[in-house]
C-alpha cells in the first residue's frame, strides 16, 4: 500500500543521508570546520565505483575501495587545507569559504572529467526487487540500509570503546584544553576527516547505484544532512541519525497531504521554527 | 602559416635565396586565403552547473555543424567559428556574455538556449539588433519576447495539443502529471492541462521534481495511487533513472512526454518500452548520427540534433548573404531568414512567425528506437 | 561599451548588497548566507509593481526596502537566540525555504519562468533605457548608499555595534540595548538589500529564482570576505574583483572541451588561495 511503501522508502533514503550526517557530525563536532567538501567527497565516491565498473570490477568492490581511498583524501585536506588556515587562525568564515572553494574545485574537475550528464550504472544486480510484506525494494536499497546501521554500529562502538574514540570526544568537548594537555588534536582531526570520508564513501556509492550520478547533486544532500545534525543535536552521532531518518520519512509521507513541491520547504520551515522554540536541538550534549 | 613566415629569416646562407622565394610564393599564398577571415557568430550556453549537461549538448551540437560546414568550404569561402560563453544558465550572467559579444567581438548573431537566459537576453536583442537563435526553449513567453528572437522549434504548447489530442484519441482519458519544476517544465504543465481538458480528459493529480533530482520514487508511487491511464511526464533530464525506477513499480499506465524523451540512455532502457513522446521529425540520418558520434564521442540526441539544425539555418541564411555580397548584420540575417522561409537541414522547419513550425509526429519507443505512430501538423 | 556599462552596474548593485552583508556578518557577526534570499525580496517586490503597473519606480524601490527590511528582521530574530554555529544552518534553511516559496508561489513571484517584462525604470518622466543610463542610476544609489555606510561606521551607534561584536556580555552589563542594536543593524542591512533588489529588476528587466538561491548568498559573502571585511573600501572591492574574475578567466584559452568546468574549478582554487594567504581580502580587517 502506498503508505507503507513511502514509508519505507523514506526509510531507505533516510539512511542513506543519516550517514552522510553523522559522518559530517564528526568532523563538524571535532573540529569545528564546516566542512562542505563533504559533499565532494560523497560525490566522488560514487564516480570511483562507476569507473571501478566500466574497468570491469563489479561495482560491489567500490564499497570496500572507495572509503580507503576517500579516507586518504580527507586526510589530505585536513593536512593541506584546514591544518594551514587553523595556523593562521582563520575563522569560521574564512575556513567556510575555503572549504566551498575546494568544493567547487571537486565538482568542476569531476564534471570535466566524466562529463556533467548524468551517470548510471549497469550492474543488473542492483536492480533486483524483493518483495518483503507487500513492499517492493531493490537489492541496493536493502543493502543501503543494512549496511548504513552497520557502520552507525561500528563508529559508535569506535567512538565509545576505542582510545581513538575517547580521543576524538575529548578533543571535540574541549580543544583548548586538548591542546595543552598534549593530546595532539592535530592528529585526532586528521584521524577524524579520514574515518568521517571513509563513512561518506558509502552512501556515495549506494546511492550513486541506486539513483545515478551527477557532479553538482551532493550540495543539498549534505545541506539536509546539517539541518539534521543541528536537529539532532551537534554532538550526538544518534541525534543525526534519527533526525535524517526522521526527516526523509517525513518528506515523503508529506506527499499524502500536500504538493511535493512544498516538502522540502516545509522540512526547512519546520527546522527554523525548532531553532526558535528549541535551539540546543533534541539530544544535544550536555556543555 | 605562422611557420612560413617564421623561417625566412636566419636561414642557413647556401639555401638562402631560392628558399626565400619558394617561400615568398607559399607565403602570399596563404596570406590570400588568410584575407578569409573567420565568420565569427556567438553562443551564450550553461557550460558548468547544473544544468550543464544540456549546455555542453547545445554545444557540441553547434561545433557538429560548424565543421561540417567548414569542410565543405565554409561560407563563401571563409571559415565559421562560434565563440562560446558560458552563462551557467543565469540570466545575470547571460546579459554580461551577450554585452561582451556584442561589444568585443560584434557578432550579428547569438545562439542561446533554456528559457530564463533567453527571455533576461531578448530585450537586449531588440535593443542592439542581434539575431538572438533559441533552439532548444520551449516557454510559451519565447514566441512573443523579442523581435529579435528566432525560435528554432515550437513552443512547448504546440507539442502538448498534440500529445493530449493522441492521448483522447486513444481513449486515455485520466492522466496525471510528472514535472520539472523550471521553466519549461511549468509551462508544459500548464499547457498540458489546458489542453487536455479542452478536449474532455481529466488530470487526476500532479508531483514535481526539482531540477535534477533523480529520486522519482516518492512521486511516483503517489501517482500510481490516483490510478491514471496515462503519465504525463515533462522531464529535461534523469529519464533514464525513471525508466529505472518505473520498471521497478511495475506499473501499467501510458507514459507520454515531449520530444525531450528523446534520450538515447533512456531510451535503451527496458523500462522505457511502450513509452509515448511526441517528436519534432527530428531523427538524425545513420551516417549524420555516426559522424557526430565519431566527432564528439557522444550520441546525438534531442539538443545535439536541434542545435545542428539550428547552427546550419543561420549558416545557410549567412552563407546566401555572402554569396550576395550583402552586409551580415543582425537584421540582415533576420531578413534573409525569412525570405528563405523553408530549410531542410536536419529537420523540415519552416519560418512563417519567429516560431519554426515543424511537422510533430507521434512514436513509440521500442527496443530503443522510435517507431513511429501518427504524424501531427503543429498549428 | 555596452559590456562594460553591464558589468559596472552589476558591481554596483552587488556592492550595495555586499554593503548589507558586510553589516550583517562583519559588522554585528551574524553569519548569514540568506542574504539573496533579502535581495530577491527586493527584486520581485519591485519587479510585480513595475509589471503590474501598481506604482512608479522609486515607490516600488521604497516598498522592497521596507519589505526587505521587516523580512530581515524576522529571519535574523532567531541569531539573536542561538549563537554563531547554529545559526549558520538556520540561515540555510531559511534561504532554501525562500527558494521554494520563489520557486512555488506562482501567483506573486511567476514561480520558475519568473517575471518578464519588467519596464525600465523611469525617472521625473525619463525612461532608463540605454545602459549608460542604468550605470548612472546604480552609481548613484550605490555611492548614497556608501556614503550612508560610512557615516553609519562613524556614528556612536557604529561604534556600539562594533562593541557589541567585540563583547557582547560588556556592553550589556554596561546597560546598552544589544538587542536594538542588533535590529537596528538588521533593518538597515535590509534597506540596503531592498534598494539592490529594486535596481537588479529594472537592469535585467527579468526576475527569476535562479539568481537568488543559496549560490547567490554563497557568492556575497565571499565577496565580502575576499574584499574585506568591516570596511567601506573592502565592499567596494570586493563586487568588482569577484564579478571580473570569471569575465578575465574567460579570456584565458583552455584548449579543452571542460574549458568551462576548469575555469570554474579555477575560480574555486583562487578563492582557496586568497583564504589561505589573505584572509582579510584586500581591504579588510581581520574578520
Amino acid at each position: 500500500m502506498l503508505l507503507l511503501q513511502l514509508l519505507v522508502n523514506g526509510l531507505v533514503t533516510g539512511c542513506a543521508l543519516a550517514v552522510v550526517s553523522f559522518s559530517f557530525s564528526l568532523v563538524y563536532s571535532t573540529t569545528r570546520v564546516f566542512h562542505v567538501v563533504h559533499a565532494g567527497l560523497y560525490t566522488l565516491a560514487g564516480y570511483g565505483a562507476w569507473s571501478l565498473e566500466r574497468a570491469g570490477i563489479p561495482a560491489w568492490w567500490g564499497l570496500v575501495v572507495l572509503p580507503l581511498v576517500c579516507a586518504g583524501l580527507g586526510a589530505l585536506v585536513q593536512l593541506w587545507l584546514y591544518a594551514p588556515l587553523e595556523q593562521r587562525r582563520a575563522t569560521h568564515l574564512v575556513m567556510l569559504i575555503a572549504s566551498l572553494g575546494l568544493l567547487a574545485v571537486v565538482q568542476n574537475a569531476i564534471a570535466a572529467v566524466y562529463t556533467p550528464n548524468i551517470l548510471q550504472f549497469t550492474d543488473p544486480w542492483r536492480a533486483r526487487t524483493v518483495a518483503l510484506g507487500g513492499v517492493v525494494l531493490t537489492a541496493v536499497q536493502v543493502a543501503t540500509v543494512v549496511l548504513s546501521l552497520v557502520v552507525f554500529g561500528l563508529t559508535l562502538l569506535l567512538t565509545r570503546r576505542t582510545l581513538l574514540g575517547k580521543r576524538i570526544r575529548a578533543v571535540a568537548s574541549n580543544p583548548f584544553l586538548a591542546e595543552i594537555t598534549r593530546l595532539r588534536p592535530g592528529r585526532t582531526y586528521v584521524a577524524v576527516m579520514a574515518l568521517a570520508s571513509a563513512l561518506v564513501a558509502v552512501p556515495g556509492v549506494l546511492v550513486g547505484m541506486d539513483l545515478g550520478l551527477q557532479p553538482y547533486g551532493g550540495t543539498t544532500v549534505l545541506l539536509t544532512g546539517t539541518v539534521a545534525v543541528i536537529a539532532g543535536g551537534i554532538g550526538s552521532l544518534g541525534g543525526a541519525f534519527l533526525l535524517s531518518v526522521i526527516i526523509t520519512v517525513l518528506q515523503n509521507l508529506s506527499l499524502l497531504v500536500m504538493p511535493g513541491q512544498w516538502s522540502v520547504g516545509i522540512t526547512f520551515l519546520v527546522f527554523v521554527l525548532f531553532m526558535l522554540l528549541r535551539p540546543r536541538g533534541l539530544f544535544a550534549r550536555a556543555g | 602559416m605562422r611557420d612560413h613566415e617564421a623561417d625566412t629569416t636566419g636561414l642557413a646562407p647556401i639555401f638562402s635565396r631560392r628558399l626565400l622565394g619558394g617561400l615568398l610564393l607559399a607565403a602570399s599564398a596563404s596570406r590570400a586565403a588568410r584575407a578569409a577571415d573567420p565568420i565569427r557568430l556567438g553562443a551564450v550556453l550553461p557550460l558548468t552547473g547544473p544544468s550543464a549537461a544540456t549546455g555542453t549538448q547545445q554545444q557540441r551540437g553547434l561545433q557538429f555543424a560548424m565543421t561540417r560546414f567548414n569542410a565543405a568550404g565554409g561560407l563563401a569561402g571563409r571559415p565559421i567559428e562560434i565563440l562560446f560563453e558560458d552563462n551557467q544558465a543565469k540570466p545575470d550572467q547571460s546579459v554580461l556574455a551577450f554585452n561582451k559579444l556584442a561589444d568585443l567581438n560584434k557578432v550579428p548573431v547569438i545562439f542561446s538556449g533554456y528559457s530564463g537566459p533567453t527571455l533576461a537576453m531578448a530585450p537586449l536583442a531588440s535593443r542592439r539588433k542581434i539575431l538572438l537563435v533559441n533552439g532548444a526553449a520551449q516557454a510559451d513567453r519565447l514566441a512573443t519576447a523579442s523581435l529579435y528572437l528566432i525560435n528554432t522549434l515550437p513552443v512547448i504548447k504546440d507539442e502538448v495539443a498534440v500529445l493530449a489530442r493522441y492521448l483522447v484519441e486513444t481513449g486515455k482519458k485520466r492522466a496525471a502529471i510528472l514535472f520539472q519544476n523550471d521553466a519549461a517544465g511549468t509551462t508544459g504543465r500548464d499547457d498540458f492541462i489546458e489542453a487536455y481538458t479542452k478536449l474532455g480528459g481529466a488530470v487526476l493529480g500532479q508531483e514535481q521534481s526539482s531540477f535534477s533530482q533523480t529520486d522519482f520514487r516518492p512521486a511516483l508511487l503517489k501517482l500510481n495511487s490516483l490510478q491514471p491511464e496515462a503519465l504525463f511526464v515533462m522531464l529535461s533530464d534523469g529519464l533514464s533513472a525513471l525508466a529505472e525506477q518505473a520498471q521497478q513499480m511495475k506499473q501499467d499506465y501510458l507514459v507520454c512526454g515531449t520530444s525531450f524523451f528523446a534520450d538515447p540512455l533512456a531510451m535503451r532502457h527496458p523500462g522505457a518500452v511502450g513509452w509515448i513522446h511526441t517528436q519534432l521529425r527530428v531523427k538524425a540520418p545513420p551516417e549524420i548520427a555516426e559522424a557526430f558520434q565519431k566527432q564528439t564521442g557522444t550520441e546525438m540526441e534531442f539538443f545535439g540534433s536541434q542545435y545542428f539544425n539550428a547552427g546550419s539555418i543561420i549558416f545557410r541564411t549567412v552563407g546566401r548573404l555572402l554569396d550576395a555580397h550583402k552586409e551580415v548584420t543582425g537584421e540582415s540575417v533576420r531578413a534573409e531568414l525569412f525570405a528563405i522561409r523553408d530549410f531542410n537541414e536536419l529537420i523540415p522547419t519552416s519560418f512563417k512567425t519567429n516560431t519554426a513550425s515543424m511537422q510533430v509526429d507521434v512514436v513509440r519507443i521500442e527496443d530503443g528506437m522510435d517507431v513511429f505512430v501518427k504524424s501531427y501538423t503543429s498549428e | 561599451m555596452d559590456y562594460f556599462y553591464s558589468y559596472a552596474t552589476l558591481a554596483a548593485i552587488y556592492v550595495v548588497l555586499g554593503l548589507s552583508t558586510n553589516l550583517l556578518v562583519g559588522i554585528v557577526g551574524i553569519f548569514s548566507v540568506s542574504q539573496a534570499a533579502i535581495f530577491g525580496v527586493g527584486a520581485y517586490v519591485t519587479g510585480y509593481c513595475l509589471v503590474n503597473e501598481v506604482v512608479g519606480f522609486v515607490p516600488a524601490m521604497l516598498l522592497s526596502a521596507l519589505a526587505c527590511l521587516l523580512v530581515n528582521v524576522v529571519v535574523t530574530l532567531p541569531a539573536l537566540r542561538v549563537s554563531g554555529d547554529y545559526f549558520v544552518v538556520t540561515s540555510f534553511g531559511i534561504q532554501l525555504l525562500a527558494t521554494a516559496v520563489f520557486t512555488n508561489w506562482t501567483g506573486a513571484t511567476g514561480g520558475a519562468s519568473g517575471l518578464p517584462g519588467v519596464p525600465p525604470a523611469s525617472l521625473l518622466g525619463t525612461e532608463l533605457v540605454e545602459a549608460w543610463q542604468n550605470l548612472a542610476l546604480a552609481l548613484g544609489l550605490m555611492a548614497l548608499c556608501c556614503l550612508l555606510f560610512h557615516l553609519l561606521l562613524r556614528s556612536p551607534y557604529g561604534r556600539l555595534l562594533r562593541a557589541v561584536r567585540e563583547d557582547e556580555l560588556a556592553v550589556a552589563a554596561s546597560g546598552k540595548g544589544v538587542l536594538r542594536a542588533k535590529v537596528g543593524a538588521a533593518a538597515l542591512a535590509g534597506v540596503f538589500g531592498g534598494v539592490g533588489g529594486s535596481l537588479y529588476a529594472v537592469f535585467l528587466s527579468f526576475v527569476d529564482p535562479s539568481s537568488f538561491d543559496l549560490n547567490g548568498s554563497v557568492l556575497l559573502l565571499t565577496m565580502v570576505v575576499v574584499g574585506g571585511a568591516r570596511t567601506l573600501l573592502g565592499s567596494v572591492i570586493g563586487p568588482f574583483l569577484l564579478l571580473a574574475l570569471p569575465q578575465v578567466l574567460t579570456m584565458v584559452e583552455i584548449p579543452t572541451t571542460a574549458a568551462a568546468a576548469a575555469r570554474q574549478g579555477l575560480y574555486g582554487a583562487l578563492l582557496i588561495a586568497f583564504m589561505v594567504f589573505r584572509p582579510q581580502g584586500l581591504a579588510g580587517e581581520k574578520l
